[in-house]
């Protein structure tokens, strides 16, 4: 009670304080008026009564202020006072002010922008209920198209039975289907689904159900759940959508749910639908074929469960399998399933790039720091002065520390703000670049926590600014005063300190910049990789003229192929077009279907992978529109029919692994294996009559894979690639492709309608976004630390002007002060760019994975990054250097 | 002279309440003259010391203050117990006597073995 009266007082008292400030004036006067009259009546002189009164008063300036800090809220008065007062001494200094919050807002801004996606992508929670007990599986095995191969149905079923860690899985099929409306057909991507694939990943409907138990097996209607993104993209969120019939592949689908919001693993969906939409994905085929893989596999662990068990079991159950079913799997190419966690599987390809981002960051803010330490030093050096005089005239030490602190909370605070701004600016450019890597860019936002980063990160920066800055201490004043305080600046270790941070620079600096010339030479590698093709005006798109459903009926397959035909008429009659070649599949891009192949006469060595190639198929004109040189034999002709013999145009890749030392034309090679029954290929022989150049199908930086070309007219039309050059400006005639194709094929989604240069540049882009960041990184840090070695050697040079006024006055010439300080600031540089290019040789190592035709400590990018930092930095020692040698010995020794 | 001693804290209320009960309203001066005789000078106040205990009393309700005027027509500000303050102040000095037995017989020589 009576200490909430009190603190009721005080409360009221630091909002009342004016009229008791006059009456404890009056107070302390009347007290020292009382004591010197006593004086006098002791007999004392009048003035020296006075005199004795104030000593024993102990101050009357610090009676009062004791008196007022009991009588408010000091604490929050004199915070108010540091920040009126530091606002004014920000005020006095712009240009500190100014660089010092740019500096911040720099460093901070790059740092919360990447980390606002590194949270999104790689740290928050997934949306799943329960997200961390999620687990993938995936099956792997060596070999180009090997990364992940999925699971059959029967392999699901096994690990269902022998790993009861797994408490629950989650089957999924990815699947594509046309989307058509009364006026357009677009490509949908789908997950089929089984019916507990929604319990077990713990996702909820935002509108409508899901799908459940009741919608499995064939006998039932196709359902199918937007997901929310496509929801909202496609039909604008409308909230009437559950219920609504959309024709899907020739199929009526009715919407039962929308889905909350949710990331996909391994690819994007628009939709999930039960499995009844797919025949074959009901059939005993499907459901019984082992070597059938088409399931991607994600599992819940079960209570209690940990994920080492869940490793071990499904090891178990994997190992078993291999031995059981021995044509299932092929041990030559090392099969191999991996249980990861889900969230980290999501992360997986963002990783490597967002950590390198988020170093280059990190540096950045490193060197930002230690040049705002560094300014803040200097301005402290220059303000000790002032601060003497505050220490005198009564702030104790945390009183003046705590006004540091207020001053750079505030510099900081700005530096934040201004950086937070920064950040939502670059957010926005890191969005794209995140979605190449990770589906879970659409949940990078500035929000709370990442804002918390921000506000943490700043006062970090300000409790190191002002704990790096000394203050004087108690006693020391008057020496501080009678040395004159100029002279006491030059401290040396205060400037061991500043030239320890302007070494860390300029090491960081060329870190960064190393990083930024290799990525940027690996860009220049990968943009220099010849395609294969030996034209670049080239126009290729993609046309389905099948749907599943017509897939194999006979007269469908007629249709189709002369729509084709008359595609290829039409466009071949277009102004500039030279050539129109048509094939299951756009060259540059790689083929869906990878498949076992033998050649006769030909064993395999024990333990030998089985060879693979990709399927793909091309018309007579095909090679010569995508100007993929012939090497050997020849182009397909009018002549491979249907019915006459089996021909196949080959790369060199698979001459080179299956006939490298014979000639190919002639020999015959099959596709094979158990997996053949569940296509619509088959393994006859196939004579080769052709071998073309190979082409980087898999993406400029991947090793080009063998490929085994069928006539176009032998095979299935199931998907169409057409191909078109012309003799200029081959952009340009986009409109017209369309307009022909869309004719012909109105409800068909066309797709991937790029030029040459383009898919070239959709290979090359993630990189260049890579190498520009990191480069506007690794400039930003050398700008910083350029400003940082001249500030420093400025300030050295302005600290030691008197004595290079003596060495002057004693006959040293402005050359010889010039290079004494260049050589002050070269030992710095030098022993910066030993450390850098020490860093550098390890840092390289790490980011190793996203580096293509360059080594890691390439000599030539090493040599160039120290050249460049050497540079810069001598230009930075240059200008103090000059301005020591300009002093005037007269001037400085009078002052 | 005797070694000067600082006022330890929580003291000096003590010191104040019990002037103020021997002497009646008193002004701060008077205050820090009576604490400083009674202590025969070993206790040295300062204002600063002296004013924002003054205060705090005057908070906690256990003093008030009012101007008036001195014993030689000198403008001064009284401070006079409250009913509060008397309490307090017996409270107090219980406690301190308790306290002061307390550590006297920590510190007194040991008598005989434990």
């Amino acid at each position: 009670m009576r200490h909430l009266r009190a603190a009721l007082l005080r409360i009221t008292g630091f909002f009342t304080g004016n009229r008791a400030e006059s009456d404890l004036l009056d107070e302390l006067q009347s007290h020292v008026d009382m004591e010197t009259a006593e004086n006098i009546r002791r007999g004392m002189r009048p003035d020296e009564a006075r005199r004795q009164a104030m000593l024993a008063s102990g101050g009357l300036t610090q009676a009062a202020e004791a008196v007022r800090a009991q009588r408010g809220l000091p604490w929050i008065e004199s915070m108010a006072a540091d920040i009126r007062y530091g606002l004014r001494a920000l005020r006095h200094s712009p240009a500190f002010t100014t660089v010092v919050v740019l500096t911040l807002a720099l460093g901070i801004g790059a740092n919360t922008a990447i980390f606002s996606v590194v949270r999104a992508v790689l740290l928050k929670p997934l949306p799943h209920k329960d997200g961390d007990r999620l687990v993938y599986l995936r099956q792997s095995r060596d070999g180009p198209d090997g990364a992940n191969i999925a699971f059959s149905v029967p392999e699901v079923r096994d690990f269902r039975t022998g790993a009861p860690s797994l408490g629950g899985i989650a089957e999924y099929s990815p699947y594509s289907f046309t989307l058509q409306s009364d006026n357009d057909a677009v490509r949908i991507d789908a997950g089929l689904v089984t019916g507990n694939y929604f319990e077990v990943m713990g996702l909820a409907p935002v509108l409508g159900r899901l799908t459940l138990a009741s919608d499995d097996g064939a006998g039932v209607p196709p359902v199918m759940v937007l997901t929310y993104d496509y929801w909202k993209r496609r039909f604008g969120g409308d909230s009437g959508i559950v219920g609504r019939q959309l024709r899907l592949s020739g199929s009526s689908v009715t919407v039962i749910g929308v889905l909350q919001p949710a990331p996909f693993f391994p690819d994007r969906i628009d939709v999930l639908l039960n499995m009844v939409i797919s025949p074959h994905h009901v059939s005993a085929q499907m459901v019984e074929g082992r070597t059938h893989r088409m399931t991607e596999m994600v599992a819940r662990l079960g209570p209690g469960a940990s994920l080492q068990q869940a490793r071990n079991e499904v090891a178990t159950v994997y190992q078993r399998l291999q031995s059981e079913y021995k044509d299932a799997y092929d041990p030559g190419s090392h099969p191999r399933v991996a249980v990861i966690s889900f969230k980290e599987a999501l992360g997986e390809r963002a990783r490597l790039t967002l950590g390198l981002l988020m170093a280059a960051a990190a540096f950045v803010m490193i060197i930002s720091a230690a040049n705002v330490v560094n300014l803040t030093l200097m301005r402290g050096v220059r303000r000790a002065q002032e601060l003497v005089v505050r220490a005198a005239l009564g702030a104790g030490g945390r009183r003046l520390r705590r006004l540091l602190l207020v001053e750079n909370l505030m510099l900081s605070f700005m530096g934040a703000i201004l950086g937070g701004l920064i950040a939502v600016g670059s957010v926005r450019l890191l969005i794209p670049l995140a979605s190449r890597y990770s589906p879970r860019a659409n949940e990078i936002h500035l929000d709370v926590a990442v804002l918390g980063f921000t506000f943490a990160l700043s006062i970090v920066i300000a409790l190191l600014l002002s704990y790096a800055a000394s203050l004087p201490r108690e006693g020391s004043y008057a020496s501080w005063i009678s040395a004159g305080l100029g002279r006491v600046s030059g401290s040396l270790k205060k400037q061991r300190v500043q030239r320890g941070l302007v070494v860390a620079q300029v090491a960081v600096s060329v870190v960064l910049l190393a990083g930024a010339g290799l990525l940027t030479r690996t860009m220049i590698r990968l943009s220099e990789v010849d395609t294969g093709l030996r034209t670049e005006e080239v126009l290729t798109l993609e046309v389905s003229l099948l749907e599943l459903r017509t897939l194999f009926d006979p007269q469908a397959q007629v249709a189709a192929k002369q729509g084709y035909d008359r595609m290829l008429r039409e466009i071949k009659a277009l102004p500039g077009v030279i050539e129109v070649g048509l094939g299951s599949t756009v060259p540059l891009k790689s083929s869906s279907i990878q498949l076992p192949v033998k050649a006769e006469g030909k064993a395999l060595d024990v333990g030998e992978a089985i060879p693979r190639a990709e399927f793909r198929t091309a018309n007579p004109d095909y090679y010569r529109a995508a100007g993929i040189p012939l090497i050997k034999g020849r182009e397909f002709s009018s002549t491979d029919q249907e019915g006459s013999g089996r021909v196949v145009i080959v790369n060199q890749v698979l001459v080179d692994q299956f006939f490298p030392h014979e000639d190919p034309l002639g020999k015959r090679i099959a596709w094979t294996g158990d997996i053949l029954r569940f296509t619509p290929f088959s393994g006859d022989w196939r004579t080769i009559v052709g071998v073309v150049g190979n082409t980087q199908d898999g993406g400029l930086d991947a090793e080009p894979r063998p490929v085994m070309f069928m006539p176009f007219t032998q095979e299935l039309a199931f998907s169409g690639g057409l191909v078109i050059r012309a003799d200029s400006n081959v952009a340009g005639l986009t409109d017209a492709v369309t307009r022909i194709v869309r004719s012909i094929a109105p409800t068909a989604p066309i797709e991937n309608v790029l030029t040459v240069a383009q898919i070239k540049d959709q290979s090359v882009s993630p990189r260049r976004l890579n190498a520009a960041l990191v480069s506007s990184f690794g400039l930003l840090a050398v700008l910083i630390a350029a400003v940082g070695i001249a500030g420093v050697l400025a300030f050295s040079v302005s600290a030691r002007t008197n004595e290079i006024g003596i060495r002057m006055s004693l006959g040293a010439d402005g050359g010889r002060v010039q290079r004494m300080i260049l050589m002050e600031g070269g030992v710095l540089l030098a022993l910066g760019l030993v450390l850098g290019v020490a860093g550098a040789f390890f840092a390289a190592r790490v980011i190793q994975g996203l580096l293509f035709g360059i080594a890691p400590h390439d000599p030539i990018t090493l040599i160039g990054v120290a050249l460049l930092m050497a540079a810069i930095g001598i230009v930075a020692c240059w200008i103090p250097a000059l301005r020591a040698a300009r002093i005037d010995p007269a001037i400085t020794m009078r002052a | 002279m005797a070694e000067k001693l600082d006022v330890k804290q929580g003291t000096l209320a003590l010191m104040i309440l019990k002037t103020l009960e021997v002497l009646g309203p008193l002004h701060g001066y008077g205050v820090a003259r009576r604490i400083e005789e009674t202590s025969k000078n070993r206790l040295t106040l300062n204002y600063g010391t002296l004013y924002p205990a003054l205060l705090k009393l005057e908070q906690e309700g256990l003093v008030t203050a009012e101007w008036g005027q001195s014993e030689n027509n000198r403008r001064a500000k009284f401070y006079a117990l409250t009913a509060a303050g008397r309490k307090q102040l017996a409270r107090e000095a219980r406690e301190w006597h308790q306290t002061a037995d307390l550590i006297a017989a920590f510190l007194a020589p040991r008598r005989g073995a434990p």
